[in-house]
């Protein structure tokens, strides 16, 4: 039974069609990766799965559940949490209270108006081993928007584990980053993946870290499919890397 | 703020407050003058609620402190001579339209948000200014008084002692901080800041955005129609004026002044406005352009607030 | 009745052109800077005054002409010494700025010209009404319908036809891409204000010829505009046409029926557009930010 089948989902914006027609079909455990041009629809994808905005046509369904038209916030409730191209964060906040929040929504808190000292205790827990997962310990009580890039992406998919999610959208998780900083992301998304046994579907620009994580492929260009399967066949694929040599002109 | 430095503000805010009434007189001050910066002071906390802690820009709270004034009024002057029963009339009056209202608007945002909530402050306004022969019209509703408080066991004059009147308006006073400040240290205060940090990403972890600031919207204005309650009662009078879009200003600008992201910071504006306002308007009749001024001055050169500014010395 | 009816629909349309001329000045700055100029009505207040004060030296239609610049010539300092420091900042600030500004602008006005009413005067060719049948047909109400259908029509001529124009409603999609393809998005903002002041000191004039001059004319004005912008549509400055349009025709009605209510039915207008259609009639879905 896949986690979720998105079927021939499309978005129009007036004229402009920026996904045409896509489908995706993602097993429990799997790690998809979405790549393709600039340009290519894969943002706007991800933000017609994580219910940014409603599909001009298409369904989506998830754990069996039709949700093309439930709001984002209901998604994130049924075990969806994404993250953004720019990160999405609390800056002002420290680490510690960024990660505190959506530990408190995922324990169904979030209307509480007040907290025993126990579930307290018990949410500071949560917190830190998050922050140990997530190797951002050292860093709890600095502002989250003076941290180094790395740290930021590391807090906002931390963010998102926090909410004890079924399926993780990560979009362009190592984009802006130098090498080492892309290493210990991609050793985080393949941890989670394996450890928590998360279904991840990832929006990449980086080959090697496609490479290294992905089951399956899936290549937008121009709002539709071009091609789909292993990386080792989608390497090979000359549609591919035409679609990728044409757009760099 | 770490917690030894949070405690000590909380203790030494108290200990004047506390006895303010002795020290006042002291400083050129009076009772009634304490009075009133308690009760506005109140009303900009609880606009801070909305404002500084969950980032929501509401222009408009003078409806909901005006509602609360006349229904405490009303009461008296129609129905029963009980001040407890006037404030919890007034108190309802101003939640229950704050509750409707909020559904209405919030879908809005920034600026938009912002218009809409001046606009039905007017709608208010004016409806207390049409409605003359309930409301008594632009000159106000007079022929009432605050009543003694008879609790059983005794009685407080809180007509005839002004000290008694204030110390009564400091414990609704204590007992409304209190809840506010539990709200804002508890899990749901939390998301309240998160909408104000980055509403995007509090959807995207969850939170149902419009249903958490219609609660803040609610809350703020339920401690927004006590203050007016309360302001009618110190006053023995209520007006229109109570409702006026630049009572709404006061309140933003108090809390500003004071400094939005601190608890209490609205506090510490109210004192000064109040404080300002009434020195100048002996002095001059020309007080509007002074408040005026005032509140370009305070925009272009402390926009971080008293408070604000005092944390940023004690952190460098 | 009919006649009534009538009379009241025509008042009520040219109270409605009035309330648009005002609300077009509001929600043009809106639009490209995002402030909400609460000082508008102020400036209304202003170009009444000064055009008072102008008429025993250039007369009534010198003034008409002299005023509005005068009060966009103030708009412009404002703008660029004060206005212009809150743009990047919270919209918080210049609302409080602009209020501030609204009481220092009333204060001022009582202070330089008095507290008490001053009667505009209006030339005598054009209050004789135009026919005895239709006698609220004066000839300043066909007059002020005209100049503010000529001025409505101008202001879209310009935002259409001409270069600022086009730079004005680019940069109220997209303020970002317009500065990178080079244009002076500073002097832009400020050319935008001072357009839209224009438009409140002209509205401030015609004003005086037709309610006399007060100090408190700017604050009693100020919420028809931002009603109208919220009725006809955020974002929209045909929106903002309609919705002045319409609470003018709207009032004119209600004062046949319910007299009490007329001030009362723009407010009800509002709360039927938030609850059915939050962006306002002509506003662009998603346009509540």
């Amino acid at each position: 039974m896949s986690l979720l089948r998105v079927e021939n989902v499309s978005q129009h914006f007036g004229s402009l069609i920026a996904v045409n027609g896509v489908s995706l079909t993602v097993g429990p455990g799997e790690l998809r990766a979405v790549i393709g041009p600039n340009g290519a629809g894969k943002t706007t994808f991800f933000n017609l799965v994580s219910g940014f905005f409603p599909p001009t046509a298409g369904r989506i369904v998830f754990d069996g559940k039709d949700i093309t038209a439930l709001p984002a916030h209901k998604r994130v409730t049924m075990g969806m949490a994404r993250t953004f191209q720019i990160t999405e964060i609390f800056p002002e906040l420290s680490v510690r209270e960024n990660l505190r929040i959506p530990v408190e929504v995922a324990a169904g808190m979030r209307l509480m108006p007040w907290q025993s000292r126990k579930t307290d205790a018990e949410m500071q827990e949560r917190v830190a081993q998050l922050m140990e997962l997530g190797g951002l310990a050292a860093k709890a009580d600095r502002l989250v928007g003076e941290l180094p890039h790395g740290d930021q992406r590391a807090t906002e998919i931390m963010m998102s584990l926090a909410l004890k999610p079924r399926l993780l959208l990560l979009d362009e998780p190592t984009a802006g980053m130098g090498d080492q900083e892309t290493y210990d992301i991609t050793r985080l998304i393949r941890r989670l993946h394996k450890d928590q046994k998360l279904t991840i579907v990832l929006i990449e620009h980086d080959m090697r870290v496609i490479f290294h994580l992905a089951d399956r492929i899936m290549v937008l260009a121009e709002g539709s499919i071009l091609a789909e399967g292993t990386p080792v066949e989608i390497a090979a694929d000359e549609r591919v890397q035409a679609a990728y040599l044409g757009k760099a002109a | 703020m770490n917690g030894l430095n949070k405690q000590a503000t909380n203790a030494a805010v108290w200990l004047v407050l506390l006895t303010m009434p002795y020290w006042m007189g002291a400083v050129g001050g009076y009772t009634e003058l304490a009075c009133r910066i308690l009760v506005l002071g109140l009303a900009a906390m609880a606009l801070n609620f909305l404002l500084g802690f969950t980032g929501v820009l509401s222009f408009g709270h003078a409806a909901y402190f005006g509602l609360g004034a006349y229904g405490a009024a009303m009461t008296l002057r129609y129905l029963v001579p009980s001040t407890p029963l006037s404030i919890v009339v007034g108190v309802a009056v101003g939640t229950l339209a704050a509750a409707i209202i909020g559904a209405m608007i919030v879908k809005l945002r920034g600026v938009y948000f912002a218009m809409v909530t001046i606009a039905f402050g007017q709608v208010f306004y004016f409806i207390t200014f049409r409605w003359n022969s309930v409301t008594g019209g632009d000159d106000g509703l007079t022929g009432w008084k605050r009543q003694a408080l008879k609790l059983g066991f005794t009685t407080i004059d809180i007509l005839g002692n002004d000290k008694a009147f204030y110390y009564t308006i400091l414990v609704l006073f204590a007992v409304a901080a209190g809840v506010m400040a539990l709200l804002l240290r508890s899990p749901f205060g939390r998301t309240l800041v998160a909408i104000r940090e980055n509403e995007r990403r509090a959807r995207f972890l969850g939170i149902p955005v419009e249903q958490h600031i219609w609660l803040s919207f609610v809350i703020s204005c339920l401690f927004a129609s006590l203050a007016g309650t309360l302001y009618a009662l110190l006053n023995n009078f209520t007006d229109p004026r109570a409702l006026y879009w630049g009572q709404s200003g006061n309140f933003v600008i108090m809390a500003v002044l004071g400094g939005m992201r601190s608890f209490w910071g609205p506090l510490v504006g109210a004192a000064i406005f109040v404080v300002l306002q009434d020195y100048v308007s002996t002095q001059t009749e020309n007080w509007m352009s002074f408040v005026g001024l005032f509140f370009v001055l305070v925009v272009l050169f402390f926009p971080r607030g008293v408070l604000g500014i005092l944390r940023r010395k004690a952190a460098s | 009745m009919t006649q009534v009816l009538v009379f009241n629909v025509f008042n009520g349309l040219i109270v409605g052109a009035f309330y648009a001329l005002m609300a077009l000045g509001l929600s043009l700055i809106l639009n490209l800077s995002g402030v909400i100029n609460f000082a508008h009505g102020g400036f209304l207040a202003l170009g009444g005054y000064l055009a008072y004060t102008l008429i025993p030296y250039i007369g009534f239609w010198g003034a008409l002409v002299v005023a509005p610049f005068l009060t966009a010539a103030i708009g412009l300092v404002v703008e660029r010494l004060l206005i212009r420091r809150l743009y990047g900042r919270d919209p918080l600030y210049s609302l409080l700025l602009t209020f501030g500004l609204a009481y220092m602008f009333e204060d001022g006005t009582r202070y330089i010209w008095g507290a008490t009413s001053l009667p505009y005067p209006v030339p005598a060719i054009l209050t004789t009404p135009l026919s005895t049948e239709f006698f609220f047909l004066t000839g300043y109400r066909l007059f002020m319908v005209g100049l503010v259908a000529v001025a409505v029509a101008s202001l879209f001529v310009i935002l259409s036809r001409t270069r600022l124009g086009m730079r004005i409603r680019a940069g109220t999609l997209d303020l970002e891409t317009v500065s990178v393809l080079g244009v002076n998005v500073r002097i832009l903002r400020n050319l935008n204000f001072g357009l839209g002041i224009y438009l409140a000191g002209l509205a401030g004039v015609l004003a005086a010829g037709m309610l006399g001059l007060a100090p408190t004319i700017g604050a009693s004005l100020i919420m028809p505009s931002f009603v109208a912008i919220i009725v006809g549509g955020l974002g929209s400055l045909p929106g903002t046409l309609l919705g002045g349009l319409l609470i003018g025709v709207a009032s004119g009605i209600t004062t046949v029926f319910f007299p009490s209510a007329t001030e009362a039915v723009m407010y009800v207008m509002m709360g039927l557009v938030l609850l059915l259609r939050p962006q306002g009639l002509l506003g662009e879905e998603g346009r509540t930010q």
